[in-house]
C-alpha cells in the first residue's frame, strides 16, 4: 500500500508538493480573503502566450510563463482602474485576450508544439529538479511577504468596499500580492497545470475560511491542509492510477462539501460528514489493487499505440510491452498516469516514434529515475519528409505570389527535399512516418536490433519474428500500391484533417491537395480565409472526399464537405490504432481499413482493396 | 473593395461562421450585459468546464450529449449559487466548484468507455458550424431574449439592490441563479459552435466596453449588441483576408473594442474632472 | 415647515389602525434570541426613532417587520406594506440607472411576473419623485446625485411601492446640514400624508423631536413619546453609560461623536 513513496518519481511528486503547499496556503489564504480566486485563476491560464513564446523563440517556459502572468497582472490592474470597469470582467477580457493572442501565436505564428501543452496540464508525476527549486523560490516569497506585510493586506483587505478601487498611496501593496501571485501560481502551473491551479490555491484556504477566526489559524491551517490534501491525492491517484491533479481536485473538492456539511449542519453534520469521509475513503482503499508482473520478460515501453504493435510483432511472448497512449487518444494532449511512469520507471527500453507526437517521454524518463535506453524510432528512417514549418511557409509563399486556383496546393504529397526552402527548423520532420511501409520495416530492424542487445538470449527468436513481419508488410506495400493504382492518378486526390497523411500520399502517389487544419498539429485553428481557399481547390480539383481522422472532432470537415459536396464518410487512423476489436487494431489492419477509406473515398465508394471497411 | 466585402460570402463555410456568431453576438451582448452588472464574469469563463463531466456522463450512459452538457452546465450553476450563500464569496464558490468538476470529468473520462476527442466539445471552431448548429441557435436565442425582456425590470432592480428583493417579491438568490442560468444556457448553445474563449469573450467584452461609455442600461445595451456583431464580423473579414485563426480573430477585435472604449472613457473621466477642480 | 397635503393620500394607509403590534416579541436568528421583551403599539403615520447601539437589534427589528424573520416568541402584526430605505450601497453607485429607473422598480412588487412596467408606471415613479422634490432630476445618473438626493430616490421608491410603513437605516449618516433639514422635512410630510416612518438613528437629539421613541438593547428599554421615554436612565441602559452631556440639555445625551456606523 505504501510502495509508491520508494519509487523516485513518487518522491519527487510528494517533495514538490509539500514545498507548494507553503505558497499555495499563504497566498491562497490572501487570495480567498481578498477575493482573488478569479484573478488567480486567470492569470495560470493567461500564461499559454508565455509558454508559446517560450517554446517557440527558445527560452525557459517559466520565464515565458512568469512573463505572461506579470504582463497579465499589469494590464488588469492598469484596466480596472476606471470607475465603470468592475474588476471582473476587466479580469475576464485581459485573460480571452491572452489566450486568443496565445491562439494566434501558436497558430500562425510558430505552429503549436506539444510542450506547450503538458505545462498547461502539468503533472506532479513529472517534477524535475528546476521545479521543485521554482518551488522553494515561490515559498520564500511567501513567507517573506507573509511575515512582512501580511498585517498590512489585512487592514486593506477589511476596509477596502468591494467597490472602491486601489488608494493611491497603498496602491504598491496589492501590486506585491498580485505579483505574489503570480510566482504562486507559475510555480503551480508544473505540478497541476492551468486548469486546475486554482484546487491548490482557493480551495483549501477556502475550506479552512469556513472554520478560521484568527489570521494566523487560517495561514497555518491552509499551509497543512494543501500539504494534506496534496499528499492524499497524489497518493490515491497512485492506488487509483488516475492523474494526480484530477484526483486532488476531487479530493479537495469532496473535503471542502464535508467541511461546509459540518459547518452548516453543527455536530450531528460532523458526525454524518465524518462517516461519510469513513465510507468514501474505505470503498477507495478497498478499489485499490496492487499490480504484479513476473520478472523474467523483458520490460519495454511504447509511448504511441503503433509502435506498441510493432513491439508486440517483434518481441512475441518474450517482451512484455505496455503501451502509453491508449487507441483513440490524440497524442497531442496526453497527460501521464501513475502506472505509465511507473511502467517507464521499471522498464529495460523504452521506445518512443519520435518528433513532438511523443516528446513528453523524455521528461516522464528523465523524471521517473529509470534507467531505461530510450529508442527514437524516427532517427534513422529511410522516408523522411519535411515538417510543418516548411510546409506553413511554402503555404503562405503561394498564397501571396501564384494564382488563386494554386492556393490551397500542400507540398506534402510531392516529398519535396527540406532543404529547398532553406529555413532555420529545416531539420524538423513529420512524425507521421509509420503511414509508410518502408519506414516501418525500417523501424521493426531497429526494434530487432535494440530487443536483440537487451536481451541476446532471445536474439534469433526476435530475428525470425522480425523477418515474417517484413515478408507481410512487403507484400502488403504491393497490395496496396497495386490497388491504389486501379484509380487514374488524376483523380487520386484528396483532403485531410490534418497533415498526418504525408507519407501515404507520398509512397502511393497520391496528391494531397489540402488540409483543413493548417498543420501537422490537431491543436492549430485555420483562418477563414485559408479554408476557403482549400473549398476552392477541392472544387477545382473536383476532390471527391475529405478524410476525418478518428481521434479528432469532424465539425470542421463536415462544413467543408458540406460547401464541396465532398464526401465525409470514410474515417482515416492517423496518430493512432483503433480500440481492439475495430478495423484498426493493428498496424496491418490500420493500414487496409485507411486504403480502403481511401479508395471508396476517391471512387465515390466503387472501390475498394480489402474489403475492411463495412 | 466591394470584392473585398463580397468574397467571403461566396463560400458556405464563412457565411455560416458569419450568421452564427451574428445570433450568438446577439445573444451575448444581451445576457453579457447582466454578466457586467451581476459581476458573474468568472462564471461566465469557466462554466464552460462544467459541462465536462456531463458530457462524459451523457457519453458513458448513452444519452444524448447536448441532455449532459445541459445537466452538467445547471449542476455547477446550482452548486455555484449554493456554495457562494457559504464561502466568503461567489468568485471561491465558482473556483470551487468548478475545479472539482472538471477534475471530476476528468477522473470519468479515464474510462475507456468514454468516446475519444470528447474534450474537444469545449473547444469548438466557428468555421466548424454546421446549418444544425444555427438552426439550434437561433432556436435557444429566441426563448434567452424572451427571458430578458420580460424580466427586465427584475433583474435591474435585483442587481441594483439586492435588499429590495422582498418589496419586489423576488428573491436575490433566484435573480442571480436566473442571470447564471442564461449564461449557462448561451455557453452550452456557443460552445460548441464557437468554442470556450469565444464564448467567455463575447459574453464579457460587448458589455463590459459598452459599460464604460454609457450610464443608461438601455444605451449600454444596444452598444454591447453592436460591438458584439462589430466584432465578430470585423474578426471574420480579418480571419479572411489576413489569415488569422478565425476565433482568435474575433476575440482579438473583441479586446479592442474594449481597449478603445477604455481610452475613451479615461480621456472624458479626466476632462470634466479638471473643469471641475478650475471651477 | 411641512406643507399640508391631501388628508387622504392614495398611498397612505388606513388611519386608526395600529401599523405595528408587537406583544411579548423575541426576534432571533437560528433559534438563539437577539432581541426580545418587545411591547408597543405603532399608530398609522407616526414618526418613530429607533435608539440603539449596534448590535441592539435595530436591523433584527427592521428584518422582523419586513416579514424575512419570524419572531421566536410572541407575536408581531404588521398591518403595513412596508419598504425600506437602506443606506446607498456604496458599490451600487456604478449602476447605469436613472433616479427615475430607481424609482420605477418601486412598481414592480405589485406587478405580475411577466408584466413589464409601462407609461402608467413611469407616470407614478415620477410622482413619486416630484414628492420627494426630484422631478427636476428625474434624468440625472443615479451615482451622480449626492447622498441626501440619492436617499430621497429610495424614499420615491418605496412610495411607488404603496410602501405605507418606510423603514430607514441611518439615513442622515454623512449628509450635510442642508440635505439633513430637507430630509427632516420629508419625514415629516411623508407623516403627515398617512405614512408611518420608523427611523434608526443614533442622534439622540433629533429622535427627540419625533412623534414617538424606541429603545433597544437586546431587550426593549422603552418606548412613547420622547419627552417620558427619553430619560438620561434610559439612555444610560440602551448605550451602556457613554454618553456625553448635551450643553444646555442635561436630560439629553449625544454619543461620543465617532461612534461605528458598521452593522
Amino acid at each position: 500500500m505504501f510502495e509508491a513513496f520508494s519509487l523516485p518519481f513518487f518522491q519527487k511528486g510528494l517533495i514538490e508538493i509539500l514545498i507548494l503547499a507553503i505558497p499555495a496556503g499563504l497566498i491562497g489564504s490572501w487570495v480567498v480573503l481578498r477575493s482573488l480566486a478569479f484573478f488567480s485563476h486567470a492569470i495560470g491560464t493567461a500564461s499559454f502566450p508565455g509558454l508559446v513564446l517560450a517554446d517557440g523563440i527558445g527560452f525557459s517556459p517559466a520565464l515565458g510563463a512568469f512573463g505572461a502572468a506579470g504582463f497579465f497582472a499589469g494590464l488588469t490592474a492598469l484596466l480596472g482602474r476606471s470607475r465603470r470597469a468592475s474588476n471582473d470582467s476587466v479580469t475576464a477580457l485581459v485573460l480571452v485576450g491572452c489566450l486568443a493572442f496565445g491562439v494566434i501565436l501558436a497558430s500562425d505564428v510558430f505552429g503549436s508544439t506539444a510542450s506547450v501543452d503538458t505545462l498547461l496540464f502539468g503533472s506532479l508525476l513529472s517534477i524535475g529538479t528546476s521545479d521543485i527549486l521554482l518551488a522553494a523560490a515561490a515559498a520564500v516569497l511567501a513567507v517573506a511577504t507573509t511575515v512582512l506585510l501580511g498585517h498590512r493586506w489585512l487592514a486593506r483587505g477589511f476596509d477596502e468596499t468591494a467597490a472602491s478601487r486601489v488608494g493611491a498611496g497603498a496602491a504598491w501593496l496589492d501590486a506585491v500580492l498580485l505579483l505574489t501571485v503570480a510566482v504562486t501560481v507559475t510555480a503551480s502551473l508544473n505540478a497541476v497545470g492551468a486548469l486546475l491551479v486554482t484546487v491548490l490555491i482557493v480551495v483549501p484556504a477556502a475550506t479552512v475560511r469556513l472554520f478560521a477566526q484568527r489570521i494566523t489559524t487560517q495561514l497555518v491551517a491552509s499551509v497543512l491542509l494543501v500539504a494534506v490534501l496534496g499528499s492524499f491525492g497524489l497518493w490515491l491517484s497512485y492506488q487509483t492510477d488516475a492523474p494526480p491533479g484530477a484526483t486532488i481536485a476531487v479530493v479537495s473538492g469532496i473535503t471542502f462539501g464535508l467541511a461546509l456539511g459540518v459547518r452548516s449542519l453543527g455536530r450531528r453534520g460532523g458526525r454524518i460528514a465524518a462517516a461519510t469521509a469513513l465510507v468514501l475513503g474505505a470503498g477507495v482503499i478497498a478499489g485499490c489493487g496492487g499490480s504484479g508482473s513476473n520478472g523474467d520478460q523483458l520490460k519495454v515501453v511504447a509511448t504511441t499505440t503503433q509502435v506498441g504493435d510493432f513491439v508486440e510483432q517483434i518481441g512475441g511472448d518474450r517482451v512484455e510491452v505496455t503501451t502509453i497512449l491508449q487507441p483513440n487518444t490524440d497524442p497531442h494532449d496526453y497527460e501521464p498516469r501513475p502506472s505509465d511512469v511507473k511502467a517507464v520507471a521499471d522498464a529495460d527500453l523504452v521506445f518512443r516514434s519520435g518528433g513532438h507526437l511523443d516528446e513528453w517521454a523524455n521528461d516522464i524518463v528523465a523524471d521517473s529515475g529509470s534507467g531505461a535506453e530510450v529508442v527514437d524510432l524516427s532517427s534513422g528512417l529511410p522516408v523522411q519528409l519535411e515538417g510543418e514549418e516548411e510546409h506553413e511557409h511554402a503555404h503562405e509563399e503561394e498564397a501571396a505570389h501564384s494564382s488563386e486556383s494554386e492556393a490551397g496546393h500542400s507540398h506534402e504529397g510531392e516529398a519535396k527535399p527540406a532543404e529547398e526552402e532553406g529555413h532555420e527548423h529545416g531539420d524538423e520532420v513529420d512524425p507521421h512516418w509509420w503511414h509508410d511501409p518502408v519506414n516501418v520495416i525500417a523501424a521493426t530492424k531497429e526494434i530487432d536490433t535494440a530487443l536483440s542487445e537487451a536481451s541476446p538470449d532471445n536474439a534469433s527468436y526476435f530475428s525470425e519474428r522480425t523477418a515474417s513481419f517484413d515478408k507481410e508488410a512487403r507484400e502488403l506495400d504491393r497490395q496496396i500500391a497495386a490497388c491504389v493504382k486501379q484509380v487514374p492518378a488524376s483523380e487520386r486526390k484528396i483532403v485531410t484533417d490534418h497533415d498526418a497523411f504525408g507519407y501515404f500520399t507520398n509512397r502511393y502517389e497520391i496528391e494531397s491537395v489540402g488540409t483543413v487544419i493548417p498543420a501537422l498539429t490537431t491543436q492549430a485553428e485555420p483562418s477563414a480565409g485559408d479554408l476557403a481557399d482549400l473549398e476552392q481547390t477541392i472544387k477545382e480539383e473536383n476532390v471527391k472526399a475529405i478524410f476525418p481522422e478518428s481521434s479528432v472532432s469532424p465539425a470542421l470537415a463536415e462544413a467543408v464537405a458540406e460547401d464541396t459536396g465532398a464526401s465525409t464518410s470514410y474515417t482515416l487512423y492517423a496518430d493512432t490504432l483503433g480500440p481492439e476489436g475495430s478495423n484498426g487494431e493493428t498496424w496491418m489492419s490500420m493500414m487496409k481499413a485507411n486504403t480502403d477509406s481511401l479508395m471508396l473515398g476517391m471512387t465515390g465508394g466503387q472501390t475498394d482493396c480489402f474489403g475492411t471497411v463495412g | 473593395m466591394i470584392e473585398w466585402i463580397t468574397d467571403p460570402l461566396a463560400f458556405g463555410a464563412t457565411t455560416r461562421a458569419l450568421i452564427e456568431i451574428a445570433i450568438l453576438g446577439t445573444v451575448g451582448g444581451a445576457v453579457g450585459c447582466w454578466v457586467v452588472l451581476y459581476r458573474v464574469s468568472y462564471s461566465a469563463e469557466s462554466l464552460a468546464h462544467g459541462l465536462f463531466p456531463g458530457l462524459v456522463g451523457a457519453a458513458l450512459l448513452g444519452l444524448p450529449l447536448l441532455l449532459g452538457g445541459a445537466a452538467g452546465i445547471v449542476l455547477a450553476a446550482a452548486l455555484i449559487a449554493l456554495v457562494s450563500r457559504f464561502a466568503t464569496d461567489t468568485d471561491t464558490a465558482i473556483a470551487v466548484v468548478i475545479t472539482s468538476l472538471f477534475g471530476l470529468g476528468v477522473l470519468m473520462a479515464l474510462s475507456p468507455a468514454s468516446p475519444p476527442g470528447i474534450s474537444e466539445l469545449l473547444f469548438g471552431d466557428l468555421l466548424g458550424t454546421s446549418q444544425q448548429d444555427i438552426l439550434v441557435s437561433a432556436a435557444v436565442t429566441i426563448p434567452v431574449l424572451a427571458a430578458l425582456w420580460i424580466l427586465h425590470s427584475r433583474l435591474l432592480a435585483i442587481g441594483f439592490d439586492e435588499n429590495s428583493g422582498s418589496a419586489i417579491g423576488i428573491s436575490p438568490g433566484l435573480m442571480t441563479g436566473l442571470v447564471l442560468g442564461l449564461v449557462a444556457v448561451t455557453i452550452l448553445v456557443g460552445v460548441q459552435a464557437l468554442g470556450n474563449l469565444l464564448v467567455a469573450a463575447i459574453l464579457v467584452g460587448p458589455a463590459a466596453a459598452a459599460r464604460l461609455l454609457t450610464d443608461r442600461f438601455r444605451s449600454m445595451m444596444i452598444l454591447s449588441v453592436s460591438f458584439a456583431l462589430l466584432a465578430g464580423v470585423a474578426g471574420i473579414y480579418l480571419s479572411f483576408h489576413a489569415r488569422i485563426a478565425a476565433g482568435a480573430a474575433v476575440v482579438g477585435c473583441l479586446v479592442t473594442i474594449y481597449l478603445l472604449a477604455a481610452v475613451t472613457s479615461a480621456l472624458r473621466e479626466r476632462s470634466p474632472m479638471r473643469t471641475r477642480t478650475s471651477s | 415647515m411641512s406643507s399640508k397635503p391631501d388628508p387622504r393620500d392614495d398611498t397612505a394607509a388606513s388611519q386608526g389602525d395600529a401599523a405595528v403590534l408587537a406583544r411579548h416579541t423575541e426576534l432571533g436568528y437560528a433559534g438563539q434570541p437577539v432581541l426580545s421583551g418587545l411591547e408597543f403599539e405603532i399608530p398609522t403615520g407616526t414618526r418613530v426613532g429607533v435608539l440603539g447601539p449596534n448590535g441592539g437589534g435595530k436591523t433584527t427589528l427592521f428584518r422582523a417587520l419586513l416579514g424575512e424573520l419570524t419572531p421566536l416568541g410572541g407575536t408581531l402584526e404588521v398591518n403595513s406594506t412596508t419598504a425600506t430605505v437602506a443606506q446607498t450601497d456604496r458599490s451600487r453607485l456604478d449602476y447605469p440607472v436613472s433616479a427615475l429607473d430607481v424609482a420605477v422598480m418601486g412598481t414592480l412588487g405589485r406587478l405580475p411576473w411577466w408584466r413589464r412596467p409601462g407609461r402608467r408606471e413611469r407616470k407614478r415613479a415620477l410622482g413619486a419623485l416630484e414628492k420627494v422634490g426630484l422631478a427636476d432630476l428625474a434624468g440625472s445618473t443615479f451615482g451622480d446625485l449626492s447622498g441626501g438626493q440619492r436617499q430621497r430616490v429610495l424614499i420615491a421608491r418605496a412610495l411607488t411601492a404603496d410602501a405605507e410603513m418606510l423603514l430607514m437605516d441611518e439615513p442622515f449618516t454623512g449628509l450635510d446640514n442642508k440635505s439633513e433639514a430637507r430630509l427632516e422635512t420629508l419625514i415629516d410630510e411623508l407623516s403627515s400624508s398617512g405614512h408611518t416612518v420608523l427611523i434608526a438613528t443614533h442622534e439622540v437629539e433629533q429622535a427627540s423631536r419625533w412623534d414617538l421613541v424606541l429603545c433597544l438593547n437586546k431587550t426593549q428599554i422603552s418606548f412613547g413619546d420622547p419627552a417620558v421615554a427619553l430619560s438620561k436612565p434610559v439612555l444610560e441602559a440602551t448605550y451602556g453609560g457613554h454618553i456625553v452631556e448635551i450643553p444646555g440639555q442635561p436630560d439629553l445625551g449625544v454619543l461620543p461623536a465617532h461612534h461605528h456606523h458598521d452593522h
